[in-house]
């Protein structure tokens, strides 16, 4: 019965996504809750910043210069072709800002912090480091997933700002370089026609992608089962979840502030 | 003498299997108790359940009058501060030296600051001979050294009970009487309740106040360990003798 194994199997795979959702959901309660009165160890907060921002910046400047040099390659044959240069800059920095950069800076964080922050707490779930806090009273909550939350959100915004930037950046340079428009054009093109609204939409993207990235990475964490098998699948069911989750808050907020 | 800490018919299955299967023991304050039976027999899940790590399906734990099986999560912070754990695998976490490990519970519970936990967590770990280890980090040092440690971790709050689940399993002879005399010490000088998981015969028969033997989910029997060795039971006497053969159901084999 063919239909009735494909019916089993998606009811399974139905059953499964939702207690993932469920948990995932009662794990952002209770951070909101450690949240009210503040409950942060500033300590694990300053090195969560540190180890999840700073050491994330030449990765997110790689790709946000690149991102910003194709945008500006690829339109580069048709704005030559029709005498359009001066809407170059605005064109890519259009592209890099609402959608471009902090979707490919989501992805990249995700894979670099977020893989990172699921190995660690799975192996310190799998190694009982989780129940030897508990046993010292301590909320493993409160101690580290509400520090490693915030620095994920902070650090993701900081790190599209600056990819903002690079990103732009490397637009202009690539656009003087290989398509011999000058500094001022691209300049005004962006100055001229880029608002304040489409960078914070980016900021406003990477906030949620945060969001989701550090509550997934730090479910999947904290509920793996089994040994060194449970760590991989959880890194990768963590992975995962990010990225369809950053994909499906791109869409809705993109939809959302219409277009 | 009235139970300081009391199991009552306590059940709890894991996917179906039952493990406990209403087991009853007291202990009295300031004894060592050790808790012994072979593998997979419930032993570290019977002191889990002290503290809410794990939950029981049926039956009633009590701890100096106040009944804690029940406490919500929110509730059991003030239980773990009276009853410590020193966990098998030891559980310091990796990303913090020995010193910052024991300053841990300091900072978060007694207010300490940084430079005070620190020193605070170097006089704790004097205590278990690790002054000079204070600045390493748990993957550099050996079983018994982390074992150590941790018990360090686990007194900086100074508990009234401290639960030991193997704790000299894996350890050469001379670190593991060493874990022995520690936990001896922590009774006769300091009034600490100890109850100790273990199977290791120089440790029952050397430290022991009285010995439960957990069998089929339940404690078969509770007694000194002069009465252990003289018990005319042979299911007893296979475990402590060691015996391959005998009426002893040892499931897996």
């Amino acid at each position: 019965m063919i239909g009735e194994r494909w019916m089993i199997a998606l009811g399974a795979g139905a059953t499964r996504i939702s207690q993932e959702v469920g948990g995932i959901l009662i794990l952002t309660a209770q951070v909101l809750r450690a949240l009210v009165p503040p409950r942060i160890d500033r300590r694990e907060l300053v090195k969560n910043l540190y180890k999840m921002g700073n050491r994330s910046v030449p990765i997110v400047a790689l790709t946000a210069f690149f991102a910003g040099a194709l945008m500006v390659l690829q339109a580069g044959p048709f704005v030559k072709k029709f005498g359009a240069t001066s809407l170059a800059g605005y064109g890519a920095g259009y592209a890099v800002l609402r959608e471009i950069g902090p979707i490919l800076i989501a992805l990249m964080f995700s894979g670099r912090v977020g893989a990172n922050n699921t190995a660690e707490l799975a192996t310190m779930t799998v190694t009982e480091q989780l129940d030897g806090l508990r046993s010292l009273a301590i909320d493993p909550v409160a101690f580290l997933v509400v520090p490693r939350v915030l620095a994920m959100m902070v650090m993701l915004v900081a790190l599209t700002a600056l990819g903002d930037l690079v990103a732009l950046g490397g637009a202009a340079i690539v656009a003087r370089s290989m398509l011999d428009i000058d500094w001022s054009t691209m300049y005004f093109s962006m100055a001229d026609n880029l608002r304040p609204a489409d960078f914070l939409l980016g900021i406003y993207k990477s906030v949620a992608f945060g969001a989701a990235i550090a509550m997934s990475s730090c479910y999947f964490g904290i509920a793996v089962r089994g040994g060194a098998v449970g760590v991989g699948k959880a890194v990768n069911a963590a992975v995962v979840a990010a990225a369809v989750s950053i994909m499906l808050l791109d869409f809705f907020m993109t939809y959302l502030v219409g277009g | 003498m009235t139970a300081y800490l009391e199991f009552k018919g306590v059940e709890k299955a894991f996917s179906g299997k039952a493990v406990l299967k209403g087991m009853n023991l007291a202990v009295t304050k300031g004894e060592v108790m050790f808790i012994i039976g072979t593998s997979g027999v419930g032993k570290s899940v019977t002191i889990k359940h002290l503290i809410g790590l794990l939950r029981i399906d049926a039956g009633e734990i009590w701890f100096d009058g106040q009944r804690v099986d029940k406490l919500p999560e929110r509730k059991l912070a003030a239980l773990r501060k009276r009853i410590g754990m020193v966990f098998q695998s030891s559980t310091l976490f990796d990303s913090m030296t020995l010193a910052e490990n024991v300053a841990l519970p300091l900072r978060k519970h007694q207010r300490l600051g940084w430079d005070a936990s620190l020193d605070q967590a170097r006089v704790r770990l004097a205590q278990v001979y690790m002054a000079e280890y204070a600045d390493r980090y748990p993957a550099e040092l050996s079983d018994g050294m982390r074992k150590r440690a941790a018990i360090a971790r686990t007194l900086a709050l100074e508990p009234d009970v401290v639960l030991f689940d193997e704790p000299t399993t894996g350890l050469d002879p001379v670190s593991a009487r060493r874990i022995d005399r520690l936990i001896r010490e922590l009774a006769d000088k300091l009034g600490v309740t100890a109850i100790v998981v273990s199977h290791d015969p120089p440790s029952i028969f050397g430290i022991a106040d009285r010995v439960a033997f957990l069998y089929r989910g339940v404690v078969h029997v509770v007694a000194t360990p002069a009465e252990l060795r003289a018990s005319s039971d042979p299911i007893v006497q296979q475990f402590i003798r060691g015996q391959s053969s005998g009426p002893m159901e040892t499931p897996g084999f």
